[in-house]
């Protein structure tokens, strides 16, 4: 608010420049166009809000229907699982272009005003449904959710590697990004606020345990039932998690999701166990109760502390990809140490 | 070892071919490349499927013997074999006895001795160690016949053995063969050795044509029919054998 | 002499091989559960072999304990097979073929595994009933089939198989490739990949179980067909006026080599070349008759693939790399400095 005035002295140059600058200002209740924006390493200008929008990523999906969009999606694609059930009525209404990855072509021809994406490994340097260069070349702006990019390197490791912790403040510099984009700011600032409130709720939960060498594993899935397993590395959303619970991450590896063999995590013998739950059945170990047949019934992994006491936690699996799901993984997660004895 | 051929052939390249070859014969195959000699050397040795006729060896047809007991009665070496298998001379003579071999009798002093008589045979007792892929072509081919003496066969089935040797070897080998108390049969070019057969049969274009001793069998009638040649035959005054000499055919017939 | 005390002078030298080369695998073995991810103390597997095999008494942390008898000593165990059977399954096929290059993956095994998988996993073939391992069981020997079926209508020979093996891998291959185009996500593929690379880090005592009598079948077949496998030497031909009856040894042998390499493939996933580098590593040690040839390849992918797989354990700390990475890094080098010296040599 008290850059505003500055403006018309300045002239339009400084304008420009500041232009980022105003745009994360919260409290304006219209976007003042052309907007500027720099989006992980691309520089975007728009001129008016976009029309409509396609999302390349269930993420991206569900925080523009929480921002109230639902009515500008043409598209969507790239789901993990099921819609969130408040959003289950307006999802009904928008075609789904495709379960995965959708291909270049159909989503260029829905001509959208804008591309929401998730993934850098599906719209990115090394894209797999295209680069964000061809998309400006039809000129269609992409924008990429910043939890992806912020800190993050995605040209190494499997799934990219963290470089700093993730916090929910790229999650949170998306939605109030994708807000003013559509010229909806206040509901981005009203949603923020409110996601803030329950974080900080659940991690007064835990805080109050007072846990003082507790630590955890969260384990995704395994290619095969007993091949080494899929878990969160240190810097992901999970990372994030467990750090401002505190719980010591076993895993060290900065990959997002590295492979590590269940010797190593048997013998860190972590004081939690977190399975994912997902829709997905590609592999055996997708299936929860597979996952909790293995915990019960391996020679080793049987003998560790948090399966013996039974320590186990079940978080939907898109809940431990960077979205606003962080929040409900957060506190479900909260609740559940709450009621195991750590101490 | 007594083979008898009934009806022997093979698609159109050998057709109803019938002989019998003695025991301790040495019996010749001559005629024009592309006659049959080699398909022939092989249905003798059982080794083409869906062969036409019946070879009995001894009053023992063959189809009903196993393979294993066929190459202990019968040993052949092709006109061409090779190995790209680092393999020494006695290793490749020792593939001999391999008809005699099972885990309960494997390879001993005996099968080494025999082993050692089949290189002397041949005159590569001095080479047991050379690799085979610095034999020259010669030296091959005495390993290849070394190889199946070591067989130890009643009948023995050569293909063009000659081929490669120098003159001395020709010799000594066609003494060898003749020597051997086994039955040989043999495909050669060389009318002249040939002439040193008990028994010669003549193919042509899938047919043995003629059969019988060599000075029946190489007339100069037939030496122009089959072979296409004028033929001089010349008496050696040493020991009056028929020595040919070979014209081309003249234009005007 | 007689062949009986023929046979007891031979047995001295060919029994103090063996033992040599026992000594050599349990020496293996034991680095195979010592050495790891995680470092146990050293004392353990005297105290687990005291406890599993004479019952005596001792205080062991399970964890350990668990991770050394219920991991590492399956998985070297594994380990072991699969080299030797893959060496073994090498030797066979290059005799049979008359062909250096021949490898165990020369008749579309491989590839009939890899798409198996993915055909289970990404097409939800089977409905989850079907593992990833049956999946590549299946797939490998339906590859195998058409493989056979191809080189036998081509006219059956050594020749014959190398082209159809190749044009049965490149289908099959594609398949997978197609597959995985088809519906996979990234992060599927990427699982797929790894598994295809070859891994032991899920194997378990049923794997032993099924691993060591499949291999130990084959070995004792190989063993057999010594002489036969010899007198291939100079070809499918001589070998048939040699006595041996060509179809059925071919056959046999054949089956044996598909047997051992379907269920290798299907319980770790494709590891290359140990079946193309053992072989000529060990012709060139101990020549190329097969009495020597077989047990002594047997024995060097043995201890290759066990030293192979610690090296995938430990060059990454906290991470694995697929050993089908490792055997090719090694395998590779090591491959063209035997191509050298035996030129050398001739
Ligand atoms: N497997 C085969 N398929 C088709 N034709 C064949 C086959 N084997 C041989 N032939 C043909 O059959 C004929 C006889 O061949 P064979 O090798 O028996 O002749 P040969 O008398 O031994 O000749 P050469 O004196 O040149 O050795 C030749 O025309 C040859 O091309
Ligand atoms: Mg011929």
């Amino acid at each position: 608010m008290p850059n505003l005035p500055l403006i018309p002295r300045r002239g339009l140059r400084a304008a420009l420049i500041a232009a980022p600058l105003v745009a994360a200002m919260p409290a304006l209740a219209q976007t003042s166009y052309p907007l500027h924006l720099s989006n992980c390493g691309v520089d975007l200008t728009f001129e008016a809000a976009p029309q409509s929008v396609v999302s390349v990523g269930q993420a991206a999906t569900e925080i523009l229907y929480a921002l109230d969009l639902g009515d500008r999606v043409l598209g969507t694609s790239v789901w993990f699982s099921s819609v969130l059930p408040q959003f289950e009525a307006v999802n009904a209404g928008v075609p789904r272009l495709a379960d995965n990855d959708p291909s270049f072509e159909s989503v260029v021809a829905l001509r959208p005003g804008l591309v929401a994406v998730q993934y850098e490994w599906h719209i990115g340097p090394q894209g797999i449904v295209a680069t964000r260069e061809q998309f400006a070349d039809l000129g269609i702006p992409t924008y990429t959710l910043p939890s992806d990019c912020v800190g993050k390197d995605n040209s190494t490791g499997s799934d990219g590697t963290r470089l700093d912790m993730y916090t929910m403040d790229s999650l949170y510099q998306g939605v109030e990004e994708l807000a003013q984009i559509f010229d909806v700011p206040e509901r981005g600032t009203a949603m923020v606020a409110a996601l803030r409130e329950r974080e900080a709720a659940a991690i007064a939960t835990a805080g109050a345990l007072a846990l003082d060498d507790a630590s955890a594993v969260f384990w995704f899935s395994s290619a095969e039932m007993d091949i080494d397993p899929y878990v969160a590395g240190q810097g992901g959303a999970p990372a994030y998690m467990m750090q401002a619970l505190g719980l010591r991450n076993v895993v060290e590896s900065n990959e997002e999701w590295p492979v590590v063999a269940w010797e190593t995590i048997a013998r860190a013998n972590p004081s939690v166990i977190v399975l994912a739950r997902m829709d997905r059945r590609r592999f055996e170990a997708d299936d929860i109760e597979r996952k909790l047949e293995f915990l019960r019934t391996d020679p080793v992994v049987s003998q560790m502390e948090a399966v013996r006491e039974g320590r186990i936690v079940i978080l939907d699996a898109h809940g431990m990809d960077p979205s606003i799901r962080n929040i409900d993984a957060l506190e479900t997660l909260s609740a559940a140490l709450a009621g195991f004895d750590l101490q | 070892m007594r083979i008898e051929a009934r009806n022997l052939g093979w698609r159109e390249i050998v057709r109803g071919v019938s002989v019998e070859i003695r025991k301790g014969e040495t019996f010749g195959l001559v005629g024009p490349n592309g006659s049959g000699k080699s398909t022939l050397l092989r249905l003798l040795a059982g080794l083409m499927p869906r062969a036409a006729g019946e070879v009995w060896l001894d009053g023992a047809p063959l189809a009903q013997l196993s393979r294993r007991q066929i190459a202990q009665r019968l040993a052949l070496v092709e006109q061409f074999a090779d190995t790209g298998e680092a393999l020494s001379v006695r290793d490749a003579v020792d593939l001999g006895r391999t008809p005699w071999l099972s885990p309960l009798s494997p390879f001993g002093p005996e099968d080494r001795q025999i082993v050692d008589r089949a290189l002397a045979a041949v005159g590569m007792e001095g080479m047991a160690a050379r690799a085979w892929a610095t034999l020259s072509g010669g030296e091959r081919q005495r390993v290849h016949i070394a190889r199946a003496l070591a067989q130890e066969p009643r009948v023995l089935i050569l293909d063009e053995p000659t081929n490669h040797l120098d003159i001395h070897h020709q010799l000594a080998l066609l003494g060898l063969v003749a020597a051997l108390p086994v039955t040989v049969v043999m495909a050669l070019h060389d009318l002249n050795q040939a002439m040193m057969c008990d028994r010669l049969g003549v193919m042509s274009d899938g047919r043995m044509v003629a059969c019988g001793k060599p000075a029946e069998v190489l007339t100069p009638d037939n030496l122009a029919r089959i072979f296409r040649v004028r033929a001089q035959p010349m008496i050696d005054p040493s020991d009056g054998s028929t020595l040919f000499r070979f014209l081309p055919m003249e234009t005007s017939t | 002499m007689t062949r009986r005390a023929a046979l007891s002078a031979l047995a001295v030298p060919v029994l103090s091989r063996a033992g040599l080369g026992a000594v050599l695998l349990a020496l293996a073995v034991l680095a195979g559960v010592t050495i790891g991810e995680v470092a146990l103390p050293l004392g353990l597997v005297g105290d687990l072999l005291a406890v599993k095999l004479l019952g005596i008494e001792r205080a062991l942390d399970p964890i350990e304990a668990g991770i050394l008898w219920s991991y590492r000593l399956p998985r070297t165990l594994v380990a072991a097979a699969c080299g030797a059977g893959l060496a073994l399954s090498g030797v066979v096929l290059q005799a049979l073929v008359r062909n250096a290059l021949a490898d165990p993956y020369l008749l579309g095994v491989s590839a009939g595994a890899g798409a198996g998988a993915v055909a289970v996993t990404l097409l939800g073939l089977g409905g989850g009933a079907i593992g990833l391992s049956a999946g590549a069981f299946g797939g490998a020997a339906s590859a195998f089939l058409i493989v056979a079926l191809l080189a036998k209508a081509a006219g059956g020979g050594p020749a014959q198989l190398v082209l159809a093996g190749i044009a049965g891998s490149q289908l099959f291959n594609a398949l997978t490739s197609f597959f995985i185009a088809k519906s996979a996500n990234a992060e599927q593929a990427r699982g797929l990949m790894f598994w295809l690379l070859g891994n032991l880090s899920g194997v378990r005592w049923p794997d032993v179980s099924l691993a060591l009598p499949v291999v130990g079948l084959g070995f004792l077949v190989c063993l057999a067909h010594v002489r036969p496998l010899d007198a291939f030497s100079f070809g499918s031909g001589a070998a048939a006026s040699l006595g041996i009856a060509v179809r059925r040894v071919q056959l046999v042998l054949i089956a044996a080599v598909t047997l051992m390499t379907a269920t290798l493939v299907s319980l770790v996933g494709s590891i290359g070349f140990v079946g193309l580098v053992i072989p000529h590593a060990m012709r060139f040690l101990v020549g190329p008759r097969h009495a020597r040839l077989i047990p002594a390849s047997a024995l060097a992918g043995a201890v290759f693939l066990i030293a192979a797989d610690i090296a995938a354990r430990v060059l990454i700390p906290g991470q694995v790399v697929p050993i089908g990475v490792v055997t090719a890094l090694v395998g590779a080098p090591g491959f063209a400095l035997i191509l050298i010296r035996n030129r050398r040599r001739s």
